[in-house]
């Protein structure tokens, strides 16, 4: 018997681990480079096309004029004033959103019947381009930072909404009865398996939800506002500063993929059981 | 002895939308303390919905059921181990929390819980798994531990809801030794619902042979071999003629 067992095992965890690791680790090593390539190579048509082409620097300004943008001392302290803002709205959204998002969608995963009534709703408000209610709320809200706020709230809170529904409603009816059987209570269901079960598409939404903020934070300050990269980049059209409106939305760029990435992160790390 | 289940023309009606389903019509049935039951029949015939009726999971619509001295359906009962069909094992937990769950649920894990968990691990082979997640066991190692998992709170019902049928025919056989070993040893009283009629005939001391819908049962076999089954006992001529009295049922109803 214990014989069977310790074959089982070996043959289980043991021997095909490594070699397809590595030979994965190197094939992600051949992709990081061939990206690093793609990334030179469009810089430099950047650098170059331009003057070859002899387009006017308002239009496409040369990837060195964006740099020193970029890099002007004098500029930097009010990109990092105008970062602090944008991303107060942002952040701040975000924690709302998604956790109005989350209690409500574990709400009505346990009310069938509640669901039933408010999911085509919910479908309905889905399908709206939910930016187009940004003037609505500089109406309601003012010029400040709740009317910004209210707009990544809006926008952060229905796709952690829909996915954790999605999540918690996929749970295996097994692993619920297996819970039932036990005798766990309605909040051990929703904390000890609901909940867990459903992380991976939580993130998923929270994915989504991060996008969305930044997009809800900047069109919010198109609309209406006093400070944010928002505002500088309409400040740099209107003065016809093409390479200052470049270098503010890369620091929006670096700012998107920043989010993304620490979200992408914090899903390795909390759902450790996902395969990669 | 004393009977741990009594069933009397128990009956089960879903109601659906497209109409009542009636699964499982008249069921009597008396389990003894320690005993092993199968119950073996079409798929389709009730044998999950009786399963679920004797751990509270679903309620009956007529007939009475008691098990131990409590009235099925009237206030619940933790008492029971329930095995099902895939290993249900929670993906976010060691092997080891995971067969500590039924306790976890109720307590906090205990010291002597965690030896007791650890007892039941080495003695499916798994001793040195404990700290492993399931995605990095076999199948059969998985619902090994999902076996180890229905005793770890000691429940007096033992509850298998065809626990082998995902798994290949070795790893089935090497599992059914397991599990008389455990019943030997622990004297849990256990129905196991299988569609392998070798199986049951292998694991119980009595088989249940249910009809197709509604379900009712058609016949019980007594089971003559002693507590201790074999594989080579599966080679035998009176284990042949016994799956084959069995299979006869099925035959007939086809026909
Ligand atoms: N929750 C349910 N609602 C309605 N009908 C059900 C439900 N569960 C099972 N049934 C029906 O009851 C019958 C018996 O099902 P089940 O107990 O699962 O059979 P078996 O396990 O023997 O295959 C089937 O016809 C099935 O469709
Ligand atoms: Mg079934």
């Amino acid at each position: 018997m214990s014989t069977t067992t310790s074959t089982d095992a070996r043959t289980t965890s043991a021997t095909p681990r490594t070699t397809p690791r590595r030979r994965r680790d190197a094939g992600k090593r051949r992709q990081v480079v061939g990206s690093l390539v793609v990334l030179a190579v469009l810089l430099l048509a950047w650098q170059f096309l331009p003057t070859a082409l002899g387009t006017p620097s308002y239009v496409v300004p040369v990837f060195s004029d964006v740099l020193a943008a970029l890099t002007d001392p004098a500029a930097f302290p009010v990109y990092l004033e105008a970062t602090v803002a944008t991303m107060t709205e942002v952040l701040l959204g975000l924690a709302i959103g998604v956790t109005l998002g989350l209690v409500l969608a574990i709400t009505l995963a346990q009310l069938p019947t509640v669901y039933g009534i408010v999911f085509p709703y919910i479908v309905a408000i889905e399908s709206i381009p939910k930016v187009a209610v940004a003037p609505l709320f500089v109406i309601w809200f003012g010029f400040g930072l709740s009317s910004k706020v209210v707009v990544v709230v809006l926008l952060a809170f229905f796709p952690v909404l829909v996915n954790t529904l999605h999540g918690l409603r996929g749970v295996d009816k097994d692993q619920v009865d297996l819970f039932r059987v036990n005798g766990a209570s309605p909040m051990q269901m929703r904390l000890r398996l609901l909940v867990p079960a459903a992380l991976p598409q939580i993130f998923s939404g929270l994915e989504l939800a991060v996008a969305n903020a930044m997009i809800g934070a900047i069109v919010a300050e198109f609309v209406g506002a006093q400070q944010g990269l928002g505002v500088l980049i309409l400040q740099a059209q209107g003065r016809m500063e093409t390479p200052a409106v470049f270098a503010l939305l890369i620091i929006l760029s670096a700012l998107g993929i920043t989010l993304n990435v620490l979200v992408r992160l914090l899903r390795r790390v909390v759902v450790t059981w996902e395969q990669h | 002895m004393s009977a741990l289940v009594e069933l009397d023309r128990l009956g089960k009606v879903y109601s659906t939308r497209t109409g009542d389903v009636t699964a499982l019509s008249e069921v009597t049935l008396r389990i003894e303390d320690g005993e092993f039951v199968a119950v073996v029949g079409p798929s389709g015939c009730g044998k999950t919905t009786l399963l679920k009726i004797l751990a509270n999971l679903e309620q009956h619509t007529s007939g009475v059921g008691i098990l131990g001295n409590n009235e099925l359906g009237a206030n619940r009962s933790d008492d029971v181990g329930m095995v099902f069909q895939k290993a249900t094992l929670l993906p976010w937990l060691d092997i080891l929390s995971n067969v500590l769950l039924p306790v976890t649920l109720k307590r906090r894990a205990s010291a002597a819980d965690k030896e007791n968990a650890m007892d039941l691990l080495r003695m499916v082979g798994l001793g040195e798994f404990a700290t492993k997640r399931p995605h990095e066991l076999s199948g059969g190692m998985q619902q090994r531990a999902a076996i180890c998992r229905a005793l770890v709170h000691e429940p007096s019902l033992l509850l298998m809801d065809e626990p082998f049928g995902a798994l290949d025919a070795m790893t089935r056989d090497v599992l059914n030794v397991e599990v008389n070993r455990i019943w030997r040893d622990t004297h849990k009283t256990a129905v196991l619902i299988t569609h392998s009629i070798p199986e049951a005939v292998f694991l119980a001391q009595r088989v249940i042979v249910m009809s197709p819908r509604p379900g009712r049962i058609v016949d019980e076999i007594t089971v003559p071999f002693g507590p201790e089954r074999t594989l080579e006992l599966m080679g035998t001529p009176e284990f042949g003629s016994l799956c084959a009295q069995i299979r006869r049922h099925f035959e007939v109803s086809a026909a």
